[in-house]
Formats: structure tokens, sequence, C-alpha cells
């Protein structure tokens, strides 16, 4: 099971994120970018949400998955994601499901993923990324 | 790790990292600060940050920091960078994703202590009136044709739709309307994002305030600007909104592949860059013209609500309430200037993340309001404590590519701010100060504590000591409006 930590940043956040495989690290960074926004508000549940992405690597996924998200949820009113299944994943392209709701707001703002220091690595025991919000 | 010991001192507030600290470094970065807040700049990533935009191709002179530098990511925030025009870059996360973040400064002729029965009014009102926070729409929701207006026209989109004055336009940085701006280089995506978003704060460190002029420095300047001691002021912080973040990503992961065609490298990703002249970077350029118009126009559209806002609550009892426009800088942008480097003149492009423009007595470029003066330079401080307005020197074109400090600078993470402190501790303090604060959120305002910036006059003493900027007037906050 994924998981993933908040460290330190002056300005901005970054996190740490560890999943048992690319699926797994990728629906745990989505969930971490929602935790660090704080949603608030129960609202309507809202049809699921499709995502299909293309890129140039691994890393450009992972920013194109996050920023995708981000860019569905920013819309009026507020959006929420959660219960993130990746049905394909293989380092380029990306299938992914996820159900929302609309919420009254967030606690915090976040203006994009960025690729600062971005790494994503992956062995036999798992898979893990650092990302950077700008805020 | 960059130690206090690799830097040498060129004068009192003026560090530098020599170019053969590390040999992918072009060029040496420099720091402008006293000793206490070079100590604050290494205790983050910034300073590797700084090194990092020494090693980008095409770059002159220095890369330089302002003192209110902090960990950003690609450029750190407070850096300055100029590449030249023939072999140079542009890099969309050397301006950050809030294109022309910036801030507006209007001035009144009522005294503050006119004001002081109606501010608790006044705050609810400026609060009601101009949208902050998030999800909210901007006061002035676009069609896709009007919003193509905005993008290629900037504050005079405004001026056309009875939102502003001429003299508005006169008093901001490029006339509020940057040169070379096309809409159809702005990404679909972006335009959605920005439509319904005209005439918004935003949230995050965005806010409006309300203070009184404290203290003139010259007097005569102040004059010139409009400002007198225990004046009405009010600030307006914000930027491009959804647009310019949408603009920002979009071009960095457009850009992605450019290194390799192009043969060059970097050594962070998110400071991916184009050559200027390469097609990618000219529509950058174009995409990054239009957002920055955007905001310009998204200033003057929340100036417009102010002033109305003004009148709804102090007409009729307060004298001579209207306000007048000082001026209205960007800190996050790139833009084509002259600059002598190397005792060469010449044209480069100077990003400015987390910078202002600080243009001296007699630059072309200034209005000709200012032209005498020098360029006002707008410092807000952290939330309840003060905030600068400063002119532009001689010697910023010599030291600084015409630059000096944007705020007071990050030291702590919001992370650790929220931790430490409650909302509702932060309001109360405030409150003891005398300052009215509206805010829509409780945990934004504990990240947004004093505690949790540099001390605003310390940055300010930096800049003075290095000679980019001189000091013009101190302001103090009166009520402070945010998301």
């Amino acid at each position: 099971m994924g998981h993933w930590e908040e460290r330190e940043h002056t300005a901005d956040a970054l996190i740490a994120v560890w999943g048992a495989d690319l699926a797994d690290l990728f629906a745990t960074a989505a969930e971490a970018m929602f935790a660090l926004l704080e949603p608030w508000g129960g609202g309507e549940p809202l049809p699921p949400l499709r995502v299909a992405l293309e890129a140039s690597d691994v890393e450009s996924l992972l920013v194109d998955w996050l920023n995708e998200l981000l860019f569905r949820a920013e819309t009026v009113p507020l959006r929420s994601f959660h219960a993130f299944r990746i049905h394909h994943i293989d380092g380029r392209r990306l299938e992914a499901t996820a159900r929302g709701r609309t919420v009254e707001g967030w606690r915090t703002y976040i203006k994009a993923a960025t690729f600062h220091n971005l790494h994503v690595r992956c062995r036999a025991e798992g898979c893990e990324a650092e990302v950077t919000f700008d805020l | 790790m960059v130690t206090k010991r690799d830097f040498r001192r060129i004068d009192a507030c003026l560090w530098e990292l020599p170019a053969d600290y590390d040999p992918r470094m072009r060029v040496p970065a420099r720091l402008i600060a006293d000793e206490r807040l070079l100590e604050a700049a290494l205790a983050d990533e910034a300073i590797r940050q700084l090194i990092n935009v020494a090693m980008l191709p095409g770059i002159v002179g220095q890369a330089l920091a302002m003192p209110d530098i902090h960990q950003g990511y690609g450029f750190p925030i407070g850096g300055v960078a100029a590449f030249r025009l023939e072999g140079g870059i542009v890099s969309p996360g050397g301006v950050g994703y809030d294109i022309n973040c910036g801030v507006r400064l209007l001035a009144g002729a009522m005294d503050a202590e006119a004001l002081r029965p109606h501010l608790d009014e006044l705050a609810t009102a400026l609060y009601a009136n101009c949208p902050s926070g998030l999800g909210k729409k901007g006061l002035h929701p676009l069609s896709y044709r009007a919003l193509n207006a905005v993008l290629e026209e900037g504050a005079e989109w405004a001026l056309r739709h009875g939102l502003a004055e001429r003299d508005d336009l006169l008093r901001t940085e490029s006339g509020g309307r940057l040169p070379g701006a096309r809409a159809d280089a702005v990404p679909d995506r972006a335009k959605e994002r920005g439509r319904p978003q005209l005439g918004s704060l935003g949230a995050g460190n965005h806010f409006l305030e309300v203070d009184v002029v404290e203290r003139l420095f010259d007097a005569e300047v102040a004059g010139r600007f409009g400002l007198r001691e225990g004046g009405v002021a009010v600030q307006i912080h914000c930027g491009s909104r959804g647009l310019g973040h949408e603009v920002c990503a979009q071009f960095i992961r457009r850009l992605q592949g450019l290194p390799q065609r192009y043969g060059f490298s970097i050594p962070d990703r998110e400071l991916i860059a184009a050559p200027i002249e390469s097609p990618e970077g000219r529509d950058y350029l174009a995409a990054m013209a239009a957002a920055a118009n955007y905001a310009f126009a998204n200033r003057q559209v929340l100036a417009h609500c102010v002033r109305r806002t003004f009148e709804q609550v102090l007409a009729g009892k307060v004298r001579r309430w209207e306000l007048h426009q000082v001026y209205d800088v960007a800190h996050n942008i790139a833009k084509v200037e002259r600059h002598t480097v190397g005792g060469r003149t010449m044209e480069v492009i100077v990003h400015r993340k987390g910078a202002t423009r600080a243009f001296p007595p007699g630059h072309p470029d200034l209005p000709e309001a200012y032209r005498a003066t020098g360029q006002p330079v707008l410092v807000p401080g952290s939330m309840g404590t003060a905030s600068w307005v400063l002119v532009g020197t001689p010697r910023a074109m010599e030291v600084s590519f015409g630059s000096s400090c944007h705020g007071a600078g990050r030291t702590m993470s919001r992370r650790k701010a929220k931790r430490r402190m409650r909302g509702e501790q932060v309001r109360q303090a405030l409150k003891r100060e005398g300052i009215v604060v509206r805010a829509g959120s409780m945990r934004g305002l504990a990240e947004e504590a004093p505690a949790a910036y540099k001390a605003v006059d310390e940055v300010v003493e930096a800049v003075v000591r290095a000679g980019i900027a001189r000091k013009v007037a101190r302001l103090r906050p009166l009520a402070v409006i945010k998301g």
C-alpha cells in the first residue's frame, strides 16, 4: 500500500511518495496532492473522472497526471477527487479513473506540480518519487 | 554544500560565489545581502538553485539574488538573470507559474485618521466586493473574444471599458501592455482557466491592504509619487491567476525535449528553456506577454473595484476619498532591456522571478511623470508589519540589471507556520496592533503570519546599502484583505 510524507520547503510544498509499483505510486501521489489541498465542505458526487495521458517519460507522465487532476478540480464550484484507480500505466501512457465531488473550498491552493528535482525510481521493492508543488 | 566561506565579499552588502565554485557555472553567482541575510539564504536550497541558474546557456554578467531570496523551484525566489539575445535562452521556470505577479499601489489625499472610524466597514466592503480566495468568479467573466482582447491589450482593455483612467496606464510598468503578446500563443486550456477569473485576487500570499504612509524618507520624491505623511495608500498584490499558471505549466512540458534538439544542457528540468530566437522561444514569449497583460488588466479591474468601494463607504463622510495610482510593478517576468555587461551595452532578456525592476532617473523606459525621480519600487512586507516605497538608482543598472527586492521573503515553511500558529491567534495579534483583518481562511492567515517572513526593514536596508534603491516612504497596514 502506498504512503507519502510532506518534507520541509520554505515557500512551496515538497512530498515524498512510495508505492508498491508505478500504479500505486501514481495513485498515492494524487491522494497526497488532494490531502495538501485540504478540500472542505461536502457537495454533490460527480460522474467518474476518466483520464488518459501520454508523455515522453515517466516523470513527465507524473507531472501531467497531477496537473490534469488540478485542472479538472479547479472549476466553479471547486472539486475534489479520490479513489484513484490506475487501469494501465507503462511509464509513457496512463489510463485512470477517479471518483469526485464538488466541495466548498480548498484550504491550500496549489498552482502546479513542477519538474523541480523530480525523480521517479522503481526497484524490486517498489517505486518512489519526490514532487515539488508551487503554492 | 555551499557555505559562507565559499563567498567573497565585494561590498558591504554584495557577495560573490566565483564561477569556479562549480565547473558547470558559466558566470559567478552574486547575492545582495548583509551577513545575517546571507546566512539566512544558506539555510535552504536557494543558493543551490542560484548556482543552477548560473549554469544556463547564454547567461551574461552574473546570476543574481536579492536579499529576500528563498527556496523556490527551478530559479530561487528573488532571482535575477540576463541572457544575451543571440545564443541565449528564455526559461518559463525563470518567470514562474504566476506570470506578472506584481503589486499596484494607489494613494489618496485623505488622512488615515479620518478613515479610522470607517475602517471596519471599509474592510468588510472590500472583502465583499473584491473577490478573493478559491473557486470564486472574478468581477469580469469574459467571452473568448473579450479574453483575447485582454491578452493582447492588457490594461488598455480596461481603459476602453471604463475601468481605468488614462493616468493609471501611464503609471504602470510598460504602460500595462507588453508588446509582442499573441492570444493565439496562449493554450486553450489556459484560456479556459482565465476566462472566469478576471478581477480576482486569488489565494496564497495575495492580498489587498489599506495602509497609512507612516514616514517619508525623501519628501520631494514622495511628493512626485503622490504620497504624503499620514495619508492613505492601498496595495493590490496578485497576478495572472489560473491563466498564467497554465501557460507556464504547458510550456514547461512542451519544451522538455529542446535541450537535446538544440544541443544544450540544463541542471534541473524545471529550468527548461528555449533558444530566444527559436519558434518555441518566440511562442513562449508571446504567450508570457499575453499572460502578463492579463495580470495588468486583473490588477486594473481590482483597482477599479477598490475605488468604487471607497466611494460606496466614504463618499459624504470623508473629504477627498479618491485614490490615484502611484505605480504598478511586475515581479515575475522576462523582458528585453538594454544593459551594459563587461563594458559592452547590449540587449538582453532579463528574467525577474520575485524581483522588481528598479530603473534610475532618466531611463528612457520610464513614464514622463517619473523620468526625473526614477522608478517607484514597491516592496510589500509581511502581513501586519510594514511595506516600503523605494526608488531606482543608477547603481541598480551597474549591479543588478536594474532590479531590486520584491518583498520580505519567506523564512519558515507554511507547514511549520501552521504548526506554530493558529490563524485566530494571528488575527488577534494583528487586532492588538490596530490592524483589521478580513480573511477567508484562518489556515491561510497562519501560513502568512509575520513570523514566517524575514524582517522587511532588514531586507530594505540591504538593498539601500548596496545602492540599488533609495528609501522614499514606509507604509504601515491598517486593514488586510485576503482570500
